[in-house]
């Protein structure tokens, strides 16, 4: 009995307290919902959702800001690493976790769907995203990867009473499972080699050093045989498995009509956490274990950037639905972020100002992106999926403060001036340009001003009115015409506005980092 | 006589990928889709025990319970969402899921 006790001692659980509480968080949704009298009962499983993740993420801020000073620490043997990079990840998917669930309550009452478990599944999927960003070692990442994709599936197929969100949980099922047999693939292949070098014509490193699965064991192999076909393949296919998940542009397939069909707030999620795991996750790897293949990876990250640019803002030009543009700009912000990871991979050491630059590119896209798919989720247009640009029509006047948050986030996404997200650009840019990546800084800037192109089409339609009115018209269905009580999205969604203006004025100590 | 060697193994798991891979690209009925994943993870699992076995290390036939763990989730939740969208379209076939469209 001791010996077992002293190996749960050892493994660290306590380190987890975050994803442990948020866990015991969701079953305990899911608890009140079930013996909850949904007419009656004046707690609801969604309000419990909001007041839990809050103070978590009150909790967990205090926790590492205050209580102690943060360190790089490892448990469960080495599986898992956490630091302050991680832990910054970890507040990320905390806040994004919250602010889904507060788009999501009124939503789902007014489509009458099902709240508590909706709050379960994407509090569950956070679980695992913060143990993604968390891992060491390659079957902790594919359990953990598996388990956010899990709970994404139902999630974009969650309005069960419409063939379109169904038909893009389908796509999103089929192609997600595609690139996690890809990626373990990948792994399989890596894991081949480190094994038994030998057998396959390979320099084997001292045993001491390689665990088959572990980041580490894999940085020693690869470093040794950077040249090795099986490893190489075996990195290739680890990549586009992670390329899938951000949506990068070979295989970015599915983003349109996956973003087209699922309901709003599992749209922001997908934008928001499942690209920033993607990313942080990438840049570990290409950065720890892959450090070995620089000069083979950089080549061919740096065409996957240009080229993912160009498709998604070229692509989301000609878009007349709403959703399926902002996926294809979502591809477009990922290619950005591309370059962001390449030059952290010719930048030396694994925390250098790339990253750092990569996580305020995510935060200022945090902001941004809640503030338009929220203003877009209190929209009442008649079917969810097909927001035209004609339904925004003369927002600025209708609903001004909707109009005003539109405005700002749309702002920020295409980078202008007052807002963070121009900071966010403005900073990629310097850091393409001292890292020598000459062309991709081209490719980022000529992105930017095409997609400057489609964001202010949608500005024209929310300021001005653009189309004249006939009296013989048929009277057209109003999307904004009733105003409910909003208290909690509409302070939360003017609090992002208030950040992406405060941070696109003044970055305060952050500044220094860069 | 003619001996099995870890290349026989290693040929069959890549065969068993490759065929999976065709039969996700070349079907149209989303059933047999999902059963052309669960060749390519079966596959996947062949190639790794084959890996397992050449450099005697465990942890290879350990991760192959993950894999047919998520391999079995991944198909629960693919088929009730078919189930939930046959009941609305009458049909599996790929080509019929065209109404995501611009």
């Amino acid at each position: 009995m001791d010996t077992y006790l002293n190996f749960a001692n050892d493994n660290l659980w306590g380190e987890l307290w975050p994803e442990l509480s948020l866990c015991l968080g969701a079953l305990l949704v899911l608890g009140i919902d079930l013996f909850s009298n949904s007419s009656k009962s004046k707690f609801k499983s969604g309000t419990f959702a909001i007041i839990f993740q809050f103070s978590l993420l009150v909790i967990h801020l205090l926790d590492y800001l205050v209580l102690r000073h943060t360190f790089d620490r490892e448990s469960f043997s080495g599986m898992l690493k956490h630091g302050l990079q991680q832990d910054i990840m970890r507040s990320f998917f905390l806040l994004s976790s919250l602010l889904v669930s507060i788009v999501a309550q009124g939503y789902l009452k007014t489509r009458k769907l099902r709240i508590g478990e909706f709050h379960h599944l994407s509090m569950i999927a956070t679980a695992g995203l913060m143990i993604l960003c968390q891992s060491q070692h390659f079957i902790v990442l594919f359990v953990a990867l598996e388990t956010v994709a899990l709970c994404f599936y139902p999630l974009v197929a969650f309005d069960r009473e419409s063939a379109k969100s169904l038909e893009a949980g389908i796509k999103y099922l089929i192609f997600g499972a595609l690139s996690s047999a890809l990626l373990l693939l990948g792994i399989v292949l890596l894991y081949g080699v480190c094994v038994n070098p030998i057998a396959w014509g390979a320099n084997p490193v001292s045993s001491s050093l390689s665990d088959p699965f572990s980041f580490n064991g894999l940085y020693y192999i690869i470093l040794e045989n950077p040249n090795h076909l099986l490893l190489r393949a075996g990195v290739v296919l680890i990549l586009s498995g992670l390329a899938f998940k951000i949506g990068a542009a070979p295989f970015q397939i599915w983003v349109p009509d996956v973003y087209h069909g699922a309901p709003m707030p599992v749209t922001a999620f997908l934008a928001v956490s499942s690209k920033a795991a993607g990313f942080f996750v990438l840049i570990n790897l290409v950065n720890g274990p892959f450090a070995g293949m620089s000069e083979f990876l950089l080549p061919l990250l740096g065409f996957i950037a240009t080229f993912t640019i160009f498709f998604g803002n070229l692509a989301a030009c000609a878009q007349r639905n709403l959703k399926r543009m902002l996926g294809l700009s979502g591809v477009a912000h990922a290619g950005y972020l591309m370059v962001a990871v390449m030059a952290s991979m010719i930048l030396p050491g694994s925390s250098d100002r790339a990253i750092w630059i990569l996580f305020f590119y995510l935060f200022t896209y945090l902001l941004a992106s809640f503030a338009v798919f929220g203003v877009m989720s209190i929209a009442k247009v008649s079917d969810d999926t097909e927001h035209e640009f004609s339904d925004y029509e003369d927002l600025a006047r209708k609903k001004p403060w909707a109009g005003f948050t539109l405005i700002v986030g749309i702002g920020s996404l295409a980078g202008i001036p007052p807002f963070a997200g121009f900071i966010g650009k403005l900073l990629l840019f310097s850091l393409a340009f001292e890292t020598k990546l000459y062309f991709s800084l081209v490719a980022m800037v000529v992105g930017v001003v095409i997609s400057i192109y489609y964001y202010f089409g949608w500005i024209r339609e929310i300021c001005f009115h653009p189309r004249p009115v006939f009296e013989d018209d048929e009277p057209k269905h109003d999307p904004w015409a009733d105003s409910e009580k909003l208290g909690l999205l509409k302070a939360a969604l003017l609090s992002l506005v208030l950040a992406s203006v405060v941070l696109g004025l003044w970055q305060g100590p952050l500044g220094d980092a860069f | 006589m003619l001996t099995v060697t870890p290349h026989h193994f290693l040929i069959l798991a890549f065969l068993l990928v490759g065929i999976g891979f065709l039969g996700l690209l070349v079907r149209r009925n989303v059933l047999l889709m999902l059963m052309s994943l669960e060749l390519m993870l079966n596959g996947i699992n062949v190639a790794l025990l084959t890996f397992s076995k050449v450099g005697n290390n465990l942890d290879g036939g350990i991760f192959v319970f993950f894999i047919m763990t998520v391999a079995a989730a991944e198909v629960a939740v693919g088929l009730a969402l078919l189930v939930a969208l046959y009941k609305k379209r009458n049909s599996v076939l790929s080509d019929d899921m065209a109404y995501l469209k611009n």
